[in-house]
């Protein structure tokens, strides 16, 4: 029987049992793994922005009214006259108290974490329902594909595959814009919501939003779709031709549990890297897709302000996206841990 | 007579070289088989033929306001004169087409070229010295690896805009941010390759035989890690030009050098108006970008020993 454990005793002995489990132990040491990438990419992206030029001389240039003084007042103000590691430094002190900074260039210096807050979620809705939706796709017609290899269905969806693949997403979107939304008129080109109330569907404001999203999430998935099918079937094709499935047909199981309990569960451990990793790769990718739709989001936001040399809103973006990459990639590792439990003992 | 030809032919087949065949010609006929690939060697190969012969190719000079200057309007429809029509100040679409494949290959074979070189170095290095060496170098590529890329290519690009202003050498630059950043995941190729190459016999033989490090990375490990290298560098030709596409539809390319990235940022202000501006500038894209990739795919099989017969 297990003595019964009080107080501080108890706390200790929860956590040393919490320490003895490997996968804790594993998500931790990620964790602690995960620090020194993102001050690195930090540095790189804070040295970048302050070589590309000077916001001031940007904002007041074409002024001839703004005088010597005003400019040097101004560039105090922003704190662009101290030496670069101060600037750093004030900048880690600031993010670990949540504040980002404030805009050089929008409405009188918005911040940073609200002018995120408030895009975010514009492109976030778009990634992810594009994400769901090309992996309910691409799944089931992996393993389709993977099932009749070399049939006539497999050969259509790997050549169709393989060209997706080679489609810019912002060539495949004017090409949707162009079919779509000029020549049959089904959807609206860009912006995400219809400025204009009474232009709603039926009045509803969800409707209106879905509407707007069509194109752009439908682009996106058929991006998305290629890889994820190409993926799902060469994978599904190696798993296949393990001894295991061989033993699991041969013990009499249907077809259909071999693929769907045994086959799938391995051929979709790569899967979930890809996810994983790409899912980084989408929201850097934003810029183009929202430039190409029109989409009020960050990447959209992103090219705004490189373009007027917003420092913060610049740097505030990656440390956003860098975040947002750095945990899809710990959630990635977690996962695949949890599904393959050779992974965790190194 | 028959005699005769029977001496010649004897004669051949003294000459002949001895029967074994050499691994580049076994690869060569495994590709030549491979019709997706042959598909893709022929739309490369039309392209760089394009770009080499584009001032013959070409309709009207680089940059000529065709239909602007000939008849005052812009945006003119496909027709014989203007094949795919012409632009919004009046370029004739295909001649820009035309001047505008050699800059894309430029662009890349450059970028390919520098992150290869790099990936080959930090992955040899790191996969056959190991320990510190590897672990530095390691760390260093999981930064690149995690970097959104896009973003950080933009401010770089901005960054690049700064020091080599009114575009002296731009396309250079651009060719050279790219390629600084998409080397991380073919070191990481690459150094798996080089720990499986490294468990070779001949390898431990070298050793003996007292050979240097870098006689060994250079003689023993790189041609044998060749055939994955070859791959990786196709397929990141065609990654480089898709990136230099986006990074041009942007408006972050290059403004005095044609391409069919910029193309697209031009036509995307009027879809509606000039569909044609660009389709067909993308279509290439596509196509070229497919070239690069059934080639690399083709490559990977003729290739790759493992899956020899």
């Amino acid at each position: 029987m297990p003595t019964k454990r009080e107080g501080f005793k108890a706390i200790r002995f929860k956590v040393h049992n919490i320490a003895k489990n490997s996968m804790t132990k594993y998500v931790l040491r990620r964790l602690l793994y995960l620090i020194p990438i993102f001050f690195g990419i930090l540095i790189i992206v804070f040295v970048a922005t302050r070589m590309a030029g000077d916001p001031v001389k940007l904002m007041t240039g074409l002024n001839p009214r703004i005088t010597f003084e005003a400019r040097e007042r101004l560039t105090q103000y922003y704190g662009l006259d101290q030496p670069l590691y101060y600037q750093f430094l004030k900048f880690v002190w600031e993010m670990l108290q949540g504040n980002l900074g404030n805009s050089y260039a929008i409405r009188g210096g918005t911040a940073v974490t609200t002018l995120v807050g408030n895009y975010a979620w514009e492109t976030f809705k778009l990634q992810l329902a594009a994400l769901f939706f090309s992996l309910v796709i691409a799944i089931p017609i992996g393993i389709l594909s993977a099932r009749k290899q070399y049939s006539k269905l497999d050969m259509t969806v790997t050549t169709t595959s393989l060209v997706g693949t080679c489609i810019p997403i912002f060539y495949m979107g004017i090409v949707a814009i162009l079919i779509f939304s000029y020549f049959l008129g089904w959807f609206p080109y860009g912006a995400a919501h219809s400025l204009d109330p009474t232009r709603y569907p039926f009045g509803s404001y969800l409707l209106d939003e879905l509407w707007h999203m069509f194109l752009p999430v439908a682009a996106l998935t058929f991006a998305e779709l290629a890889p994820v099918v190409l993926l799902v079937r060469s994978s599904m094709l190696e798993v296949l031709r393990q001894d295991y499935i061989l033993a699991a047909r041969a013990s009499g199981l249907s077809e259909r549990t071999v693929i769907y309990k045994h086959a799938l569960r391995n051929a979709l451990i790569p899967v979930v890297t890809y996810v994983g990793l790409y899912f980084g790769g989408m929201l850097a990718g934003a810029p183009i897709t929202e430039k190409v739709f029109n989409w009020p989001g960050v990447g959209r936001l992103y090219v705004e302000a490189i373009s007027k040399l917003d420092f913060p809103v610049i740097t505030g973006i990656t440390v956003f996206v860098t975040l947002m990459v750095l945990v899809a990639n710990l959630i990635t590792d977690i996962a695949y841990a949890y599904i393959d439990p050779r992974i965790r003992i190194e | 007579m028959s005699n005769v030809i029977r001496g010649k032919r004897l004669e051949t087949l003294v000459k002949r070289k001895p029967a074994g065949v050499s691994q580049w010609s076994i690869a060569w006929r495994r590709f030549k088989k491979n019709k997706a690939a042959l598909a893709g060697l022929v739309i490369v190969g039309a392209i760089i033929v394009i770009a080499v012969f584009s001032p013959i190719i070409a309709r009207y000079p680089l940059n000529y306001l065709a239909s602007f200057n000939e008849e005052g309007r812009i945006r003119m429809p496909p027709s014989s004169k203007y094949w795919f029509g012409t632009d919004y100040i009046g370029r004739d679409v295909f001649s820009q087409l035309v001047y505008g494949a050699g800059n894309v290959l430029y662009v890349g074979f450059g970028a390919a070229a520098i992150a290869m070189s790099l990936a080959i170095a930090i992955g040899i290095a790191s996969g056959y010295l190991g320990g510190l060496v590897d672990n530095v170098l390691m760390r260093i590529t999981e930064i690149f690896l995690v970097i959104p890329f896009l973003l950080i290519l933009l401010v770089f690009l901005r960054v690049a805009m700064a020091i080599a202003p009114s575009g002296v050498g731009s396309l250079t630059m651009v060719t050279l941010m790219i390629g600084l950043f998409s080397w991380a995941s073919n070191a990481r190729i690459i150094r798996g390759e080089v720990l499986r190459v490294k468990q070779n016999e001949y390898i431990e033989a070298a050793i003996a035989l007292g050979a240097s490090k870098w006689r060994i990375m250079f003689r023993h490990v790189l041609p044998n890690v060749l055939h994955v290298i070859i791959v990786l560098t196709t397929l990141q030709i065609a990654t480089a030009i898709l990136v230099e596409a986006g990074v041009s539809f942007l408006g972050f390319g290059d403004p005095n050098s044609v391409t069919w990235g910029q193309q697209l940022q031009g036509a995307s202000e009027a879809v509606k108006e000039a569909w044609w501006e660009g389709i067909f500038p993308g279509l290439f894209i596509t196509l070229l970008v497919l070239g690069f990739n059934l080639l690399g795919n083709g490559l990977r099989d003729a290739l790759d020993p493992r899956l020899r017969e």
